[in-house]
């Protein structure tokens, strides 16, 4: 609501949110799938892969949303100035 | 049954009777209005920034499921119980996605509970009533797994006694219940609220203790893991006649590859589940601006990093030694028999206190769901404050007294396997609640036909399975193959197990698609919807977002 930049109607943010769901997707697949961490090794600092790896891509995760959050402030407030101006669309 | 030394005990008594003296006290503390008025309740009065925000939902976390049921399984051999990691990780990019939308339109139109934004969206009293008993009765299980907590702890400090009878061997627990109600009905959500500065401080010391001090007393990690290692091989090799015979599960490190779905839809299915459940929603709305639900996506993860390692206490407990009958008692005999007495006793009050909060916070909740969704839209149309607050008063003992009944009543193996039967029921109200905040698509009576099948194939299918090697029994694991039928072991070519709960959303889904397809092409009114797009990017300062919800007025629907 403070940004200086004049609303511009219709601007598409479907791109934007493509780029957001690429980001996250890896945070929601990859723990998912048991089968590409499901070993004993390499062991690190006394943990297998197995707890190791799932543990590692706690971080990973934060830093892709992270990412995603800085992404999504921007679009949202597109997605909001188009809203102000036309109705009857729904991106997401 | 082991003895515990006084003092540890009189630290445990010392902070229950604080906790106890603090939850009636709650009743007086801040007291805006008269209490009959029930505005600071539900959400009222909370606009909760990212800090809280953060500190509050975190230490949610930390519940008896954290400390009692997960490092249960690992206890005994199930590399299955860490499905909790892959769960705390999945569920944020999802909250991320959904939940801002989910914030934008209940502020814009004062929706405080899901049941109300079902009502809203798809215009139909029999879904939202659906939704908000599946609220209610999903919620039971949750909180008798807090029961549980409380009840292993009592046992490993010796109190109460193991005969038979079952109300003097469960004496000590209807005690603590009986106070978490009675001062839940005095000060509502005021109670937890207070308690929760207590829990907080208790639960991070006793954590940071627990992950940095006890690995060091056993050799680390690394020796840790192979003690654990040697000990499941011998468990293995000895009772290698009743694994074969399908009697006892053999015990590993890793789960087996056989379960590699079990867990993926374990934790895909918990983390679709939790923030369907009336108390996660009303934290997600007390929050001040829908960033700060984002911003929260991305800082949240950092607890699961301590979940994760206190899951291992499971292992842990294991490589110490600690023989015990009851797996859930596995990380209070682990304190006991690794910390000193004060710091035992601390460590137990932390576990106790840990469930009683969220206990107080659930069935509050819940009793919202009832008073406003069940009572006023279906009983009592016109009643007053007054009548509400006691309603809810009423109704939040009434939900306490089923999680003590599925206790008494529901013999199951794992503590764990209650909050995954609340799963089994939550997710059912998925398709109405995420998939409505992106599109209407899905028609109201398909929503409703898709809820009933998913509710009647997960209980079933859930009833159904006995405990291993006791034949006959119920709810005896969470897991079974995919979908199954009762009469047939050979109906389908699957023997991949799979999450009861997840299978079911996925009949749920399926048949919600095929009848919206039909009720759509022979355009059966799908009723009108209250909302508009630009509902669900509304945020704080736009044109009729409220800043903050109250779940005791009835809103100014358009």
């Amino acid at each position: 609501m403070t940004d200086p930049r004049p609303p511009r109607p219709g601007t598409s943010t479907r791109g934007r949110w493509s780029l957001i769901c690429l980001l996250l997707a890896p945070a929601v697949i990859l723990p998912l799938l048991v089968p590409l961490y499901d070993q004993e090794d390499p062991v690190l600092l006394g943990f297998p892969f197995y707890y190791w790896f799932q543990l590692a891509l706690i971080p990973a995760s934060v830093v892709l949303t992270a990412i995603a959050y800085y992404l999504a402030k921007s679009a949202d407030l597109l997605d909001r100035e188009s809203h102000g101006t036309r109705r009857g669309e729904d991106p997401r | 049954m082991s003895d515990v030394s006084t003092v540890a005990f009189s630290v445990f008594i010392f902070f229950f009777l604080l906790v106890t003296i603090l939850g009636f006290a709650a009743a007086r503390w801040r007291r805006a209005e008269a209490l009959d008025h029930l505005d600071e309740w539900g959400l009222g009065g909370r606009s909760f920034g990212t800090f809280i925000a953060w500190f509050l939902i975190g230490g949610d976390l930390y519940t008896a499921y954290t400390f009692i049921a997960v490092p249960a399984l690992l206890y005994v051999g199930s590399g299955i119980g860490f499905f909790a990691v892959p769960y705390t990780i999945v569920i944020y990019p999802l909250i991320f996605l959904f939940m801002p939308r989910l914030w934008s339109v209940s502020h814009r139109h004062g929706y405080v509970t899901p049941a109300d934004f079902v009502q809203g969206r798809y215009d139909s009293r029999p879904l939202a009533l659906a939704v908000a008993f599946t609220g209610i009765l999903a919620t039971m299980p949750y909180i008798a797994l807090q029961l549980v907590g409380i009840e292993v702890v009592l046992q490993v400090m010796g109190i109460g006694s193991e005969t038979a009878n079952w109300f003097v061997r469960d004496l000590p627990l209807f005690i603590a219940f009986g106070v978490l109600a009675a001062y839940t009905y005095a000060s509502g959500l005021r109670a937890p609220a207070l308690i929760a500065f207590v829990k907080d401080t208790l639960i991070y010391i006793v954590i940071f203790v627990a992950i940095l001090y006890l690995p060091t007393q056993l050799g680390g990690w690394d020796s840790i893991f192979s003690s654990v290692s040697d000990n499941f091989d011998a468990f293995n090799t000895e009772n290698a006649d009743a694994i074969a015979a399908g009697e006892a599960a053999p015990k590993s490190v890793i789960p087996a590859p056989l379960l590699h779905w079990a867990y993926a839809s374990l934790a895909l299915g918990s983390a679709l589940a939790l923030f369907m459940y009336p108390h996660s929603v009303t934290a997600v709305l007390s929050t001040r601006q829908r960033s700060v639900i984002r911003r929260n996506a991305a800082l949240l993860p950092a607890y699961s990093f301590l979940l994760g390692l206190l899951a291992l206490l499971g292992f842990v407990a294991v490589a110490a030694g600690v023989a015990v009958e009851n797996p859930q008692q596995a990380v209070p005999q682990l304190f006991e028999n690794e910390f000193p007495d004060w710091f035992a006793g601390v460590a137990f009050a932390a576990i106790a206190i840990g469930a009683l909060v969220p206990a107080a916070i659930m069935s509050i909740a819940a009793a919202n769901l009832w008073t406003r969704n069940i009572y006023k839209a279906y009983l009592r149309r016109n009643a007053t404050p007054s009548e509400e607050a006691q309603q809810s008063k009423w109704a939040s003992l009434l939900v306490k007294f089923g999680a003590l009944a599925f206790i008494l009543l529901v013999d199951v193996q794992f503590a764990l396997d209650f909050q995954l039967l609340g799963g089994v029921w939550i997710l059912q109200t998925f398709p109405a609640i995420v998939v409505g905040l992106y599109t209407r698509w899905f028609h109201r009576t398909a929503l409703l036909a898709g809820w009933a099948v998913g509710m009647i194939y997960g209980t079933w299918t859930a009833w159904n399975n006995p405990k291993l090697g006791d034949p006959g029994s119920h709810f005896g694991s969470p897991l079974d193959p995919f979908l199954s039928v009762p009469w047939s072991d050979t109906f389908l070519p699957f023997d991949t197990l799979v999450y009861i709960g997840f299978t079911a959303f996925l009949l749920n889904l399926v048949v919600t698609v095929v009848l919206s397809a039909i009720l759509r092409a022979l355009k059966v009114p799908s009723g009108v919807d209250q909302t508009t797009p630009a509902d669900y990017h509304a945020d704080l300062g736009d044109k009729g977002v409220e800043e903050e919800l109250d779940p005791y007025t009835t809103t100014s629907h358009p």
